[in-house]
């Protein structure tokens, strides 16, 4: 348990020296998208005044998601690189998986924060009509929080041991861009019912549950997903990544 | 008790669709005592590194047994991190923290309180004269002071075993005599060290006991001087030429040539190398002038020198070191 502290303490000092670089990356985004669809087209009436509200948590997911793969994918290729940084943190007291899931941790508070500072920072730029229903249940919000950060960052450790380098450049347009706009962050899945079945096949997409997870807790009025399989939806997809990412970690690290 | 011992270690590394598996290990034994300075020696390739990977817990041997320090390296990897420490070959620190960070918080990975950490780094990175680096970042000091601070960060957590993989290749030769000093004086002090390196000097300068390894096997094992004892002849003659027919047989013939073997030179210029072991006694080197004319050979260059631990290599493969 030291060593795995440890290890946390320099991922986290890490980050705290790019703190601002970080930020930038991730949160740039989901305010620019709010600034677009939140604010300038509801005062066109282009879109309704509610569009924003119903964005907030779904953009609080993707913040969630990019952190939490970039927390990870980011030191992993710097890891597994020619100079086998990761050798030093492998030699440590502790076993490949107890690294494996200090990336993991590092990464979910890398993503959780992200998702935290997206929420204000979305929320003062929106035309202010639409944020009657956003109201946060506070204590649901901080565990779902650190819940979605998790999946995202197991995510990310998935990503980062199966993908070859050469690929890498096709991540977003491939992976991450079809999660965003399939993941449910642009509109809840509840009113999914309008297209039948294939509403199911999102929940092939781990960012719905991470949406509906941010649905319920910040616009808890709003139509969400059933708690159970939102919470089963979470922890499924969680164990899962954890399960592949480790493995596969495993794999690259131990010769 | 023995600071480590390896028993019949093999290591194939799977193959994937494209490339065939490689037998990288094929049965390496060796023990090495407490406080010895012992060294792997052989060509990139030989299985020098994949022998330190299964002793550092980092590679996954095939089968064969790893004890270091009394401690099994298969059923307690934890405890056999705690007593080794690793410099790799590939200068692998962290770069996004500073030198003094770098040590600090690999005393922190292995527990050691606040006080003694900063106190052993301080140590540390004076005695390896790197002090004047501790607040740069690793990435701006030179490959042989990276070299220095990887040392300090492995002696950090006071181990009993210390493996050393290639340590001075892509030195400078000043740098790599410095780098020399500085182990010869941990080793004074009682650290255990396993070294490999594909530079007999090297090899010759530290080393107490030698394991010449080659394919995965170890070929020979022994002290320096007594790995050279074992070639036949005192001295080395090495003569480089083009002969049209083969002159190796009258060389043989000679009275003062106890064996030769021809060395591949690997540099195309259609040059022959042979290795003469001989005693030079009255009139060798005339009576070996003489047969190479008398062969018609076309004699290029000369030399005649002591055994090294290079010519036991190539006296057991019949290949160079650096090839």
């Amino acid at each position: 348990m030291t060593a795995f502290l440890a290890l946390l303490r320099r991922d986290l000092l890490v980050a705290s020296r790019q703190a601002l670089f970080l930020l930038v990356s991730t949160l740039t985004q989901p305010v620019l998208v709010i600034l677009v669809f939140g604010n300038i087209l509801p005062r066109l009436g282009l879109v309704s005044a509610n569009f924003g509200t119903v964005m907030v948590p779904g953009l609080m997911a993707i913040a969630i998601l990019m952190a939490g793969v970039q927390g990870v994918l980011m030191p992993l290729v710097q890891d597994l690189s020619g100079s086998r940084e990761l050798d030093e943190r492998l030699l440590a007291p502790i076993g490949v998986f107890g690294v494996a899931a200090g990336r993991i941790v590092a990464g979910a508070i890398h993503a959780a924060t992200a998702g935290l500072l997206a929420a204000p920072a979305m929320i003062l730029l929106m035309h202010g009509t639409g944020l009657g229903d956003v109201r946060p249940t506070w204590w649901l919000l901080l565990p779902l929080v650190v819940v979605c950060g998790l999946l995202s960052a197991a995510f990310g450790l998935t990503l980062g041991t199966q993908l070859q380098p050469r690929f890498a450049g096709l991540l977003f347009a491939v992976v991450l861009g079809p999660m965003m706009l399939f993941g449910c962050a642009y509109y809840p899945w509840a009113k999914l019912e309008a297209i039948g079945a294939f509403r199911y096949l999102f929940l092939l997409n781990p960012l719905t549950f991470a949406s509906e997870a941010m649905r319920l807790a910040v616009t808890p009025e709003a139509p969400h997903m059933p708690l159970v399989l939102l919470v089963g939806g979470l922890l499924a997809w969680l164990g899962l990544f954890t399960f592949l990412g480790a493995r596969a970690f495993e794999k690259r690290a131990i010769l | 008790m023995s600071a480590l011992v390896v028993e019949n270690l093999t290591k194939t590394y799977p193959g994937t669709r494209k490339t065939p598996p490689v037998e990288a290990l094929r049965g390496v034994s060796f023990a090495v005592e407490q406080g010895e300075f012992f060294g792997l020696l052989g060509p990139n390739g030989a299985g020098k590194s994949t022998t330190l990977g299964c002793i550092s817990t980092l590679v996954r041997p095939s089968s064969g047994r790893i004890v270091v320090d009394g401690v099994e390296v298969g059923s307690e990897p934890r405890e056999v991190k705690r007593r080794i420490a690793v410099v790799p070959q590939s200068r692998n620190l962290d770069r996004d923290l500073t030198v003094r960070e770098v040590l600090s918080y690999h005393g922190r990975y292995f527990g050691l309180p606040a006080s003694e950490r900063e106190a052993r780094a301080t140590r540390l990175l004076e005695e390896l004269q790197v002090a004047d680096k501790a607040n740069a970042k690793p990435l701006t000091l030179s490959g042989g002071q990276q070299q220095r601070v990887m040392i300090a960060r492995a002696l950090m957590h006071d181990p009993k075993v210390v493996l050393l993989d290639e340590p001075t290749t892509g030195l400078d030769p000043q740098a790599r005599r410095l780098l020399w000093e500085t182990l010869r004086g941990l080793h004074e002090r009682g650290l255990t060290f396993i070294l490999t390196t594909h530079y007999m000097e090297e090899a010759d300068r530290l080393c107490q006991r030698v394991a010449i390894i080659d394919h995965g096997r170890i070929l020979t094992l022994d002290t320096p001087a007594a790995l050279k004892k074992s070639l036949p002849g005192a001295q080395v003659l090495d003569l480089w030429l083009r002969a049209p027919q083969p002159i190796a047989p009258r060389l043989r013939a000679l009275a003062g040539v106890l064996n030769i073997e021809a060395v591949e030179t690997g540099e195309g210029d259609g040059l022959e190398r042979l290795r003469l072991f001989v005693d030079p006694g009255e009139g060798l080197l005339d009576r070996v002038l003489a047969a190479v004319r008398d062969g018609g050979a076309d004699l290029r260059h000369v030399s005649l020198a002591q055994p090294s631990l290079e010519d036991v290599y190539v006296h057991l493969t019949g290949r160079g070191l650096r090839e």
